[in-house]
């Protein structure tokens, strides 16, 4: 019978506190940082899976950046299987200064909500209406108000914005003559149900900027970035692709039609290697604590090679020994790394605040938190069982006679 | 009455730097159950090696040892560590406790390699520190006690789990005369009053003159031994 005196385990840690806490710092630092990375990288992923199967995404065949004409819709709305179809374009104005930067589309407000009633919920409307009677008073006020908007909750909590507030935007893309800034009225804010649906996101009405555009008080792109339609339940999406993309295919303008988990891929391609990049800064970093652990509990069983003396004296078999020298590493790693997952998440607000413009809805998935946690056990054990191989492989009477 | 230690035709060689010194080429010798016997002799006279051999800190690298029963020359050293905890109780000159346990906690550690539950360990421990006289220090840890009391606890330690043998090395090497004496006639009345059987090195001639028998060793050959007259006191 050989029971492990775990006692010891508690009394190493609270014995050296300097060394415990800076190893348990390093793997902090090193699990949050993972945790971030890994959660960009699924955070871009979760786009790609989340989106719609039955929403298509009709764009310039030539580029994401080339307008299409504003008189396809009807042609697309025209064709078998499309039930509804919206405009999508992109804004690009900022809110005072450059880094209040974040995404507004201008869409055609009355079947925008009908196309994303999965994806997104409307939680107050502009009397403060909640539940499904929001999204019919959101839907009244856009049809009422051409400079009405919709908000993200992001968007509430990062700026302090709610309904019946003014928010003024400065246009890049879009911007008027008299240099003045655009002015939409919040009417209402919605909540996103999937990772495809950004959390900090204005939705104006297209014909509102179009209105300048045509009365020539505004310059911009007279065209549309993206059409978006539903597929009709029971037809086949990839004959409404062919049928819509058939009948531009003497242009003006050749389309590009595609699934929008295919869109939100390409547009994830777009940023080349970048996640795999960010994966792999992720796991070098855990990497090159292990190395510091590795060496934190080297140092430790070199320190305990006398206690082992006494121990294997005692009559305490390798075994013990071991068990104790791995326990003490992954108290280590898993104190540290649970503390830099808890961080993870518990920063996931601010995270989204900071990189809510490049990667919209970021969050840390669980999966994510299980690898790290997964991670700092694998480091703990490799760090442990370098000490206690070295340890096994003395004698008692040698380890008796080196410095405690 | 079979002997408690019996060593026959040992030889054991250390390789230190490359350079083979044989510290005993062949040693044949005994101790009785029962017996308190002081192994003096020279520095690197062998003294420490056979304490390490009966221990089964060691193997001999030729000859049979037999302690309590036991042919440990014959244990794999998978088995050793286990033989260790039934049978010996180690006491260092160093002392060798654990520095970040309490004196309680540092007797109660072999006790984890019993069958025994917590608070019948609790019991043994406390009563082996009764038994060296330091009931009142038993939450103390090793930087807290005179070198005498952690001597006390080592002895202790090594009595907790009633094992056959104890082997001490230097049990009084770091001590003052008046704690050594005092170590001394505690390890004299376990041998008397509860029967162990006790083999100690020492350099020391009045820590010795405690023992029923003293063996002088030089270069590993027994060279002289004999009996002392009765207990002193």
């Amino acid at each position: 019978m050989s029971r492990t005196p775990w006692r010891l385990v508690w009394e190493h840690l609270w014995a050296h506190k300097v060394r415990t806490g800076l190893t348990v710092a390093a793997m902090l630092v090193a699990l949050f940082l993972f945790c971030c990375l890994v959660s960009i990288v699924t955070t871009v992923n979760a786009a790609v899976t989340s989106a719609a199967g039955n929403r298509l995404v009709v764009q310039s065949a030539v580029s994401l950046f080339v307008d299409l004409p504003r008189d396809y819709q009807p042609k697309i709305e025209a064709v078998p299987g499309v039930v509804r179809a919206s405009k999508l374009q992109w804004f690009g104005g900022y809110y005072q200064e450059l880094s209040n930067f974040f995404a507004q589309f201008g869409v055609d407000h009355q079947v925008f909500f009908d196309l994303y009633s999965r994806d997104l919920e409307i939680v107050e409307g502009p009397d403060g209406e909640t539940g499904p009677e929001a999204r019919a008073a959101v839907e009244a006020a856009m049809a009422a108000d051409r400079r009405a908007c919709v908000i993200a909750e992001g968007l509430r909590s990062r700026f302090g914005w709610g309904v019946g507030r003014t928010v003024h935007l400065i246009g890049t893309i879009f911007q008027k003559n008299d240099k003045s800034s655009w002015e939409f009225n919040v009417v209402g804010i919605y909540r996103p149900l999937k990772s495809n649906v950004d959390n900090l996101t204005l939705w104006m009405r297209y014909d509102y900027i179009q209105e300048f555009l045509d009365g020539g008080l505004a310059t911009g792109p007279m065209g549309v970035g993206v059409y978006v339609l539903n597929v009709a339940e029971g037809y086949d999406p990839a004959a409404v692709v062919e049928g819509i993309d058939s009948q531009f295919r003497n242009g003006p303008q050749v389309t590009m039609t595609t699934t929008e988990a295919a869109f939100q891929a390409a547009f994830v391609s777009m940023l080349g290697n970048l996640p795999m990049f960010i994966g792999t800064i992720g796991g070098a970093v855990v990497f090159a604590v292990m190395f510091t652990l590795v060496n934190t509990m080297l140092m430790a069983g070199r320190q305990r090679a006398h206690e082992g003396g006494i121990l294997k004296a005692l009559g305490f078999p390798n075994g013990v020994l071991s068990r104790l020298m791995v326990s003490e590493s992954l108290a280590l790693s898993l104190l540290g790394g649970g503390l830099g997952i808890a961080l993870a998440f518990a920063s996931q607000h601010s995270m989204q605040v900071m990189l809510g413009s490049y990667f919209p809805n970021y969050h840390v998935e669980p999966r994510t938190a299980a690898y790290g946690f997964g991670m700092a056990a694998i480091i703990g054990i490799i760090a442990g069982v370098t000490p206690a191989l070295l340890q096994a492989r003395l004698r008692p009477t040698d380890a008796l006679r080196s410095e405690g | 009455m079979s002997p408690m230690i019996e060593m026959r035709s040992v030889a054991k060689t250390y390789f230190r730097g490359g350079q083979a010194l044989t510290v005993i080429e062949s040693l044949d010798f005994e101790v009785e159950t029962g017996d308190f016997v002081a192994l003096m002799g020279p520095s690197g006279s062998g003294k420490s090696t056979i304490l390490n051999l009966a221990g089964g800190l060691d193997y001999p690298d030729r000859g049979r040892i037999v302690v309590a029963g036991s042919d440990i020359t014959e244990l794999p050293a998978s088995a050793l560590p286990n033989w260790r905890a039934r049978h010996v109780g180690f006491v260092f000159q160093a002392f060798n406790l654990v520095p970040v346990l309490t004196a309680l906690e540092n007797v109660m550690l072999p006790l984890l390699l019993t069958p025994l539950g917590r608070k019948e360990r609790l019991k043994q421990a406390e009563f082996a520190l009764e038994v060296v006289g330091l009931s009142e220090r038993m939450s103390h840890r090793p930087k807290q006690l005179s070198g005498g009391q952690e001597q006390r606890v080592a002895i202790a330690r090594a009595i907790a789990t009633d094992p056959d043998l104890i082997l001490a090395d230097e049990p009084t090497g770091d001590l003052d005369r008046d704690t050594a004496n005092s170590v001394m006639d505690l390890l004299r009345r376990l041998n008397v009053e509860i029967g162990k059987t006790i083999l100690i090195v020492t350099h020391d001639h009045v820590a010795a003159e405690k023992a029923h028998r003293q063996v002088h060793l030089d270069k590993g050959v027994l060279v002289q031994e004999h009996r002392n007259a009765g207990p002193a006191a």
